[in-house]
């Protein structure tokens, strides 16, 4: 029975280690902005097809690395070219505009990459399992839990223990008032938006040899990280990650107790979490 | 308020027509483009009156709608007629967006849509984990209707059936824009902080306003189930519900004949372009990219426009 709680809580980090990479991005972009991004998703899809193709021509260390730069690239790119104008419509050209991404993306992807989902090999250092306190798990997915905790713990020091990370909450929290005492909002919007992306990229990485890369994935990871962002509350590191938590804790656990009834769960979570606290569950007293 | 002035009449008689004549004179397959034009067109007028006039984005419209076309499905499996089968669809179907309406309506902006998305996915979710409701292999053998007059067994009278089912949520859609009710959930929109010192219920307007929206998107669902007498959870899942937001963008928000032009173009589009590629959805993205960077006025709204500015 240890075993059984064990073996699903690791899942449950592996999971959310994954959930927080791609929520990231979207919960800052949130934030800061308002800025749905509905086509942060797809970010996460190119990382995983990028590091695909990088893991062939260079291994997958290579690809780890790579594929981050690559993927943050090309969100800063959007962003100066199409999605830092979107930004100040308001959310209808926002959904719409990063919705239209999504198909564009899903069809670039499709025609470079083909219909077949591809994996990448998990590297010699990190194949076999390690056994300990009486379970037997796979490397590789203890090693994606430590991305996890390695990336949480450096941005939440980022963010609030340095200099540009105050200047960053201070914008989350009053973005007139933070423009008004000279901080450039929109300079700052554009770098986190370049690191959001990369994050995706990297989560795309990771996951690619766990569930290899398909061109479902833009829109099938993007609902359950629209989930993390709700109910973490938008803007707040600390709240991403026990939004990943909730979230992957509600899916691993819920497939393994409740089958019947595990796809309907996450769904109920974010309605209840709308309607009962439309801030956020882990965000306390915010004044607005 | 919605005013259906000449030019829009004109132009939804025109379209009418087209479609109608396009079905009389083209084969079979044009008969069955004809009828998807039909579904999508009722189901864009239906999102076009809680999004466009009401600002009640919705990602929930296609798994209501499924819910319109599923109870259709089961009271004919459990004897109904045909054509009592079919208000229970639309009640039913508007007793969902009650319900959804209710609970959301304190959210606002993104997060109504959100917590539509939640709603929809509930739905669909639902669903496709029910064996009672044939799960993701869907429920066949659906019944069609009959007329005194014609056999709508045959494609050219469904065809004409699916256009007259426009014509009446179009004309419904009219009736209710236009009431004391219509208005009301106008005005809560444009100005909620008035509309609350007047003494209206905002939730309580809402509320009605949206569940009339689902159950227009009924006749939608109705009709999908009776033209493909096979029906799937596929319907219900949110991408379909975007692909109705974005119909309804590309036509013109807030025009309720920009929606029908919408569904006709965006399903002719489709069927020209799978002749010479499989990736049409690269034309959709860029098109709507274009049409919301170039105002978000779509189609029918670019037109009027236009037509203000050159004859008004």
């Amino acid at each position: 029975m240890t075993t059984f709680w064990i073996l699903q809580t690791l899942n449950t980090l592996q999971y959310a280690a994954l959930l927080f990479l791609i929520a990231a991005g979207l919960s800052v972009s949130f934030g800061l902005m308002g800025f749905v991004n509905l086509a942060h998703g797809a970010l996460y899809m190119l990382g995983a097809f990028i590091g695909v193709t990088l893991s062939v021509q260079a291994g997958f260390w290579a690809a780890l690395f790579l594929a981050p730069v690559t993927v943050g690239a090309i969100g800063l790119i959007l962003y100066l070219g199409l999605l830092g104008r979107v930004a100040r419509l308001g959310p209808m050209p926002q959904v719409l505009v990063s919705f239209g991404l999504v198909f564009i993306a899903t069809e670039i992807v499709r025609i470079l990459w083909g219909d077949v989902p591809l994996s990448i090999d998990i590297p010699s250092a990190l194949r076999g399992r390690l056994d300990m306190l009486s379970v037997s798990y796979p490397l590789y997915r203890l090693f994606v839990i430590a991305i996890g905790a390695v990336v949480s713990l450096l941005l939440w020091l980022g963010v609030n223990r340095t200099g540009l990370g105050a200047a960053l909450r201070a914008s989350v929290e009053n973005r007139t008032m933070a423009r008004a005492i000279g901080i450039d909002t929109d300079r700052l919007f554009l770098w986190v938006f370049t690191l959001g992306a990369a994050l995706a990229g990297l989560g795309g990485v990771v996951a690619a040899p766990i569930t290899s890369a398909s061109a479902g994935m833009a829109v099938s990871a993007l609902v359950p990280a629209l989930i993390v962002t709700v109910i973490g509350g938008m803007g707040s590191i600390s709240g991403t990650a026990a939004g990943a938590l909730v979230v992957a804790a509600i899916e691993v656990f819920g497939a393994a107790i409740w089958p019947a009834a595990s796809s309907v769960l996450i769904y109920a979570a974010l309605a209840a979490a709308l309607i009962w606290r439309p801030q956020g569950l882990f965000k306390g007293a915010v004044s607005h | 308020m919605f005013r259906l002035n000449p030019l829009r009449l004109a132009t939804f008689v025109l379209l009418v027509i087209s479609l109608a004549l396009y079905a009389g004179f083209g084969g079979f397959f044009a008969r069955e483009i004809v009828a998807e034009i039909a579904i999508l067109a009722v189901l864009a007028i239906a999102l076009d009156v809680a999004a466009g006039f009401g600002g009640m984005v919705s990602l929930a419209h296609g798994a209501i709608m499924g819910v319109g076309a599923y109870v259709y499905a089961l009271a004919g499996q459990n004897g109904m007629t045909p054509w009592p089968a079919a208000a229970s669809g639309i009640a039913a179907a508007g007793l969902t967006g009650a319900l959804i309406g209710v609970v959301t309506g304190r959210t606002q902006g993104v997060y109504f849509i959100m917590a539509t998305l939640a709603f929809g996915q509930m739905i669909w979710a639902l669903t496709f984990s029910a064996d009672w409701l044939g799960g993701d292999n869907g429920l066949g053998g659906i019944m069609r209707p009959s007329l005194p007059f014609s056999d709508l067994t045959d494609p050219l009278s469904f065809a004409l059936y699916a256009i007259a089912v426009i014509v009446i949520v179009f004309g419904l859609a009219t009736l209710f824009l236009r009431s004391a009710l219509g208005r009301t959930f106008e005005a809560v929109h444009e100005n909620p902080q008035r509309a609350a010192s007047l003494g209206l219920s905002l939730i309580r307007v809402r509320t009605i306003g949206f569940a009339a929206s689902s159950a227009l998107a009924g006749f939608a669902g109705v009709l999908a189930a009776q033209h493909m007498q096979f029906i799937s959870p596929a319907m219900m899942v949110w991408t379909a519900s975007g692909e109705v937001l974005v119909v309804l963008i590309l036509g013109g928000i807030g025009t309720l004949v920009g929606p029908a032009l919408g569904a006709t173009v965006f399903v002719t589009l489709k069927y020209w372009s799978a002749g010479w590629t499989d990736h049409w959805h690269l034309i959709i993205g860029a098109v709507l990219i274009a049409v919301v960077l170039a105002g978000g006025h779509g189609i029918y709204g670019q037109f009027e426009r236009w037509y203000r500015h050159a004859f008004g």
